[in-house]
């Protein structure tokens, strides 16, 4: 039972829902007198003497990893932003697919950097084009990144960026990178949030 | 003729003695023929594009496979290729600017081509080894100033060096060699390594037709400049040193002094090499004027060719071929029997085998071995078959297109606008000959994987389409001929719609070609921003409106009369009759009262018939009855006469 440090005459405080603070001293058998001690003594103190408490115990904050709160209904979302984390092998798929993560291979790590400096580099390079998140895929020696566009630039301006990608990329990391790319008209919305 | 008799048998003799001094294993020599014939490539790029494709549904895989960005007719084609290709250059360009981000060599093992190049000269000092660093470089300037240093510091320059220093200035003419990423000059420096300096230039004259201004503003040879002032200063010469002279000169113009430097070579008892004699043949032209005196000029060389033991290879019968081009008539009788000679010493060339195959069997014309010729030289495919309608020729097509078919054979066309032009010309040979399906198999196969149509070709195809017979397919056309872009141009819509309207069809098919014709009007209508508006014309309005009212859509058949008035144009009787027609199945009167007066306000001579004809047609009352006759100016005329 942890303890918290605090003025020595209180006794009790009323236990919130998200704190396990206990009181110091309170035996547990003094049953309906302590109920009276809480009364008398401790509960309103808060209010009348300064009490300072630290926190020693694990917060537990709301999840709010890769989510889109609901509100009002009128952001569209699509399909990739809609669904939190815990639907990822249910209904969406990775991101990034390699095979550093499995028992006994290397690398992680460098793949994740390689793969965050690649989805940054492509949203530069093609900014305001980019209709969803990049898949990366690496077969063998090569990677392949899976980008969908939106049909904002003409298509020789995309083929140029495309090559230059290409290009760049595979001087940059020393293997063949392939550029694969579909187009949409507009971001496809799922729902509006 | 005689004049052909003699030429002819000195050819033989002397080619019969080369063959006597070749070895029957030719093939040998020629292991790497493809790569051979993939250096002949014009543009690396676009002809690396156009290699023997697998899947005949899809474009080009160098494209994107989405709609949006899989290109629609050549042009589109070429804009793509080339847009990536530029992105391609732009990333080379920042990657040699910014080494330092992209030196980290972490490729296991080591992948040189994904390494920054490192352009910049490692030796300081002025010595013999920097000197052969810059031209290992490719820095002309900087390796005949480092060249003269040295002279001047009297270190004594090894033959060998000398001899790379005078390739590399014959090979770019005494000029810088262009960077890559400036021009689009990259073969030259792909291909210009030191090892192969010696093919380069060869291979560089036997490009075909290219369209880059290099070749249209050749650097010319200067007289006494630097390759020539190191040639004198040379203390010692060897035959490379003069065979290298005698190439840079004919490479650049000078071919008058290359023959003098031959006979400089002779003098000093000096063999030249095939790849000098090769250039010495290429030569000729310039040399000499009168026909029969290139060819004997062309003969000598062969023949000090056999005194000199140098085996003939497949450059040598090239160069002969073309410079026999340049004789004129007299040319056409000797390339025949070289062609077989080629044959005989067993020149293992594809291409070669097979046309001499087609050309003997199908005894063509002469125009025929030219087109030989030209695909030996890997230049565009003149077809002139098309034009002799020689029923043969088909065969000779499909065989030429087979051998295309086969390996890396399509390099030899050349770039994207000539393998184009091949196909186009196939396809027309094909549509000209053929029947339907097979017509359409071909289109399969060609379009768009390989080639896209231009207006030509699907006229042709409408062509046969209507010589077929089959016109039902004409709307499927349609829509190939709006993805392909060409609805805007008057010649092929004016086509579609005569096809269309022409005859009466099945049911079904009137209303396709209804639905066509709704197509076309709504292309006529809207006016892009930046095309020209198309002009109405009345055949084009008139069939529109036969169209719209064979199917019963009588609004619109209406309408496009109203749009004869707006744009000041004349109906036909034809027109007018249709019209006439559907306006009896929808059976209103008033209508066809309209369209009397309609005809009479265009005076058309059938006014009186139409009107007799609505009279006898239409339950018509009386008012109208009068309308009619009021509107009817002959019948009043005749009347009253």
């Amino acid at each position: 039972m942890r303890r918290t440090q605090r003025c020595p005459r209180l006794w009790s405080r009323l236990m919130g829902r998200y704190s396990n603070r206990l009181t110091l001293g309170a035996s547990p058998s003094s049953g309906s007198s302590t109920g009276a001690t809480l009364w008398t003594q401790g509960t309103f103190s808060w209010l009348l003497s300064c009490s300072r408490a630290i926190q020693t115990t694990a917060v537990c904050r709301k999840n709010r990893a890769a989510r889109v709160r609901v509100r009002k209904g009128d952001k569209p979302v699509t399909y990739e932003q809609a669904h939190p984390p815990h639907y990822i092998a249910h209904r969406k798929g990775w991101l990034s697919l390699h095979t550093s993560n499995l028992d006994g291979e290397g690398g992680a790590a460098e793949r994740t950097l390689e793969d965050v400096f690649i989805r940054k580099f492509i949203y530069g390079t093609f900014h305001g084009c980019l209709a969803n998140e990049i898949v990366l895929k690496r077969r063998a020696n090569v990677l392949v990144i899976c980008a969908v566009f939106l049909q904002r630039l003409p298509a020789y301006k995309l083929y140029f960026l495309v090559g230059y990608t290409e290009t760049l990329l595979s001087f940059l990391y020393k293997c063949p990178v392939r550029l694969e790319v579909q187009t949409v008209p507009e971001r496809v919305i799922y729902k509006y949030l | 003729c005689l004049q052909e008799a003699t030429p002819s048998f000195s050819l033989r003799t002397t080619l019969s003695l080369c063959f006597y001094f070749c070895s029957f294993s030719l093939r040998p020599r020629f292991t790497s023929l493809t790569k051979y014939i993939s250096t002949i490539q014009l543009s690396k790029t676009l002809s690396s594009a156009f290699s023997f494709l697998q899947d005949p549904t899809a474009a080009h895989y160098m494209f994107q496979d989405d709609p949006y960005l899989i290109p629609r007719n050549s042009y589109e084609c070429r804009l793509f290729s080339l847009s990536k290709e530029s992105g391609k250059n732009a990333a080379r360009y920042i990657v040699n600017e910014f080494p330092r981000f992209f030196e980290k060599d972490f490729a296991e093992p080591h992948i040189p081509c994904l390494m920054p190049e490192n352009l910049a000269p490692q030796i300081e000092e002025v010595s013999e080894a920097a000197l052969k660093e810059h031209i290992q470089l490719r820095r002309v300037k900087a390796s005949v100033d480092m060249f003269d240093q040295l002279l001047q510091a009297g270190t004594p320059l090894s033959l060998e060096t000398s001899n790379c220093l005078l390739d590399l200035l014959c090979f770019y003419g005494d000029r810088e060699p262009t960077r890559e990423d400036q021009s689009e000059q990259k073969e030259e420096l792909e291909e210009s390594e030191v090892q192969t300096t010696e093919e380069a230039p060869d291979q560089r004259k036997r490009r075909g037709h290219s369209w880059k201004t290099s070749d249209f503003i050749r650097p010319k040879w200067r007289e006494n400049n630097n390759a020539e002032r190191i040639f004198n200063l040379m203390p010692e010469r060897n035959a490379h040193s003069y065979c290298t002279m005698i190439r840079g000169m004919v490479k650049h113009g000078a071919c008058v002094r290359a023959h003098d430097m031959y006979t400089d070579l002779l003098n000093n008892r000096h063999t030249a090499d095939v790849y000098t004699f090769n250039a010495l043949i290429l030569a000729v032209p310039e040399v000499k004027e009168n026909y029969t005196e290139r060819w004997e000029l062309v003969e000598d060389l062969l023949k000090h060719m056999v005194q000199q033991k140098v085996q003939p290879n497949l450059l040598t019968f090239n160069a002969v071929l073309k410079t026999l081009r340049k004789c004129g008539g007299m040319g056409k009788g000797i390339s025949l029997k070289i062609l077989r000679e080629m044959k005989a010493l067993n020149i293992d060339l594809i291409i070669v085998r097979m046309f001499c195959h087609a050309v003997i069997s199908a005894l063509g014309s002469m125009e025929v071995i030219y087109e030989v010729m030209d695909e030996i030289e890997g230049k565009t495919f003149v077809a002139q078959d098309p034009h002799d309608g020689n029923l043969k020729d088909v065969e000779l097509a499909y065989r030429l297109h087979k051998v295309l078919e086969t390996g890396d054979n399509w390099k030899l066309i050349g770039d994207a606008q000539q393998q184009s032009l091949y196909c186009a010309r196939f396809f027309t040979l094909v549509c000209m000959m053929e029947e339907l399906d097979v017509i359409l198999k071909w289109y399969k196969e060609l379009v768009p994987s390989l080639f896209y149509p231009n207006v030509q070709v699907m006229w042709d195809l409408l062509q046969a389409l209507d010589t077929a017979n089959h016109l039902e397919m004409v709307p499927q056309f349609w829509k190939e001929i709006k993805q392909l872009g060409l609805s805007n141009r008057p010649e092929l819509l004016e086509e579609v719609l005569a096809l269309m309207a022409r005859e009466i069809h099945s049911q079904e098919t009137q209303m396709s070609f209804a639905n066509c014709a709704a197509d076309i009007k709504s292309i006529f209508e809207t006016q892009e921003r930046n095309q020209v508006p198309l002009e109405w014309t009345a055949s084009a309005l008139g069939n529109i409106a036969i169209l719209f009212s064979r199917v019963g859509r009588i609004q619109e058949a209406w309408n496009m009369l109203e749009l004869f008035k707006r744009t000041n144009r004349v109906p036909s009787d034809k027109v007018m009759n249709e019209v006439l027609t559907c306006t009896k199945q929808s059976n209103t009167p008033h209508q066809a009262v309209e369209l009397v007066k309609l005809a009479a306000a265009f005076s058309l001579p059938t006014t009186a018939k139409l009107a007799r004809r609505v009279i006898e047609e239409f339950e018509l009352s009386e008012e109208q009855k009068k309308t009619l006759e009021d509107a009817d100016p002959q019948s009043s005329d005749s009347d009253s006469d």
